[in-house]
């Protein structure tokens, strides 16, 4: 009895497969080392970083970090829905999440564009490489969220699946996700 | 469903005993002629790379053709002896392939997987391995030609090599995906999810074809330095866990049987015995 109770009580533990918490903590440690570069080069040239920040739209920014945490929300909901078993509604949150995140890829690109006319590419400073590098790194692991949403919908749509380990271990991806959009956010866009 | 593996014990006594019973009679021997053939490998793989030949750390993207042409002086005797062991050993990596191929085939998934990461991975050595060595055993075997062919051959080098990763990342995806849907429990979930962080940082290498300098050039912190750690702690999981799937291979098609309660049977045999 006590290793059966043993095992459930370890996957209560963390919601969803504990596996995917090696995925975000791996994650986590490779941002903070980019992170980490970004502060150090930052160090170096204050005031050539300052300058090159000037040219970011705040507002794109802050509304794209609203978007992003507003489908986190969304999945979360999602993530009660299904544990509730109300499946047409966890099905909902989804795609109100995958909205949010086409929202916030759409901003990104119109972004990246506006910036690339006004001069500020890839290779034109080191605060623009960094800019590019990081929110194009982030931006992959979004498009990856799609297949993960994806994921939560082919679950939530036969009741021979609906796995709900693999729900929150979707939602745990999709946070990740936004969570590295936070600390992205602050880095490039408030700390001055 | 049944494991077809007769369980056989090797004999004590000497250890040429041993040996020759394992190699006659131990149904795994394949299996472990191949994972040793990994760890042999990559023992080469990495002291050639950055003790014999100093090609690894790599050097400046923008050095100028002097300093190119005096890199390839420096190294002249090292980039030979180097790059000759590592033509001997390449045909070790279609056997890693292989025994990668081999855990997935294991698995409950279609065989397409295996398959297609076995030609994606070995087709992947030629940019990904062969073709530095070749290009920089050329440049230290011609030290007379014109300096910017030398540093044409240095360009190409380092670029076939450091540009190219990202030819990795679809096997590295493959190999994940297998993982996932995996029902045999052939390697732990969280091994799949590591695939996709290696995959993610070979995404990374791939500004070095813009830039000459700073974070993202091939020698660069984030494009080379933080992608040689991951690519490291991704190697070793592998091969650990490559030898705990032979360890519990049974030859049977369901779900691989843990070790586990096996070493606690033998713990709590110790422990009456004692």
């Amino acid at each position: 009895m006590t290793d059966l109770a043993e095992p459930n009580k370890r996957a209560r533990f963390v919601p969803g497969q504990p596996d995917m918490w090696v995925f975000v903590l791996f994650e986590t440690l490779v941002f903070a080392a980019y992170f980490s570069f970004y502060l150090f080069y930052r160090a170096g040239s204050p005031e050539l970083f300052l300058h090159s920040q000037a040219q970011l739209d705040l507002r794109i920014g802050v509304f794209n970090t609203l978007i992003l945490l507003l489908s986190s929300w969304s999945v979360a909901r999602c993530v009660q829905s299904s544990r509730a078993g109300a499946y047409q509604a966890a099905l909902r949150d989804v795609f109100i999440t995958a909205s949010f995140a086409a929202v916030f890829l759409v901003f990104k690109v119109f972004e990246w564009v506006r910036l690339v006319r006004t001069g500020n590419g890839l290779d034109s400073s080191e605060f623009f490489s960094y800019y590019f590098f990081l929110t194009g790194i982030h931006f992959i692991h979004l498009l990856i969220g799609f297949i993960v949403l994806g994921v939560v919908v082919y679950q939530l749509r036969s009741p021979a699946r609906r796995s709900q380990e693999l729900v929150e271990t979707c939602a745990t991806y999709w946070h990740t996700v936004d969570f590295l959009w936070v600390l992205i956010f602050a880095l490039l866009y408030v700390v001055r | 469903m049944t494991p077809t593996a007769s369980p056989a014990t090797p004999p004590s006594g000497p250890l040429h005993h041993r040996i020759a019973w394992h190699l006659r009679h131990n149904p795994k021997r394949e299996l472990w002629l191949a994972w040793w053939t990994l760890v042999v490998f990559y023992n080469l793989f990495f002291p050639v790379f950055f003790l014999i030949t100093r090609v690894q750390p790599p050097p400046q993207p923008a050095a100028d053709l002097a300093t190119q042409v005096q890199w390839f002086h420096d190294r002249h005797l090292g980039l030979l002896v180097g790059f000759a062991i590592i033509f001997l050993v390449a045909g070790m990596v279609p056997v890693n392939n292989a025994l990668i191929a081999y855990s997935m085939r294991r698995m409950s998934v279609s065989p397409v997987f295996a398959y297609s990461y076995l030609i994606m991975y070995s087709l992947s050595a030629i940019p990904g391995l062969l073709l530095l060595c070749i290009a920089l055993t050329v440049g230290a075997l011609r030290p007379e030609r014109d300096p910017r062919l030398i540093g044409w051959i240095y360009d190409f080098a380092f670029l076939s090599y450091t540009g190219t990763m990202g030819v990795f990342l679809i096997g590295s995806l493959v190999w994940m995906l297998a993982i996932l849907l995996d029902k045999n429990r052939v390697f732990p979930k969280w091994f799949g999810y590591l695939n996709l962080c290696n995959g993610l940082t070979e995404v990374v290498v791939s500004p070095c074809w813009i830039f000459r300098r700073g974070v993202l050039a091939w020698n660069g912190q984030i494009a080379w330095w933080l992608d040689v750690v991951v690519f490291g702690i991704y190697t070793v999981v592998f091969i650990v866990l490559l030898r705990r799937m032979i360890q519990r291979e049974d030859f049977g098609t369901g779900p691989l049987p843990d070790l586990a309660p096996k070493q606690k049977g033998k713990r709590s045999e110790i422990e009456a015995a004692a």
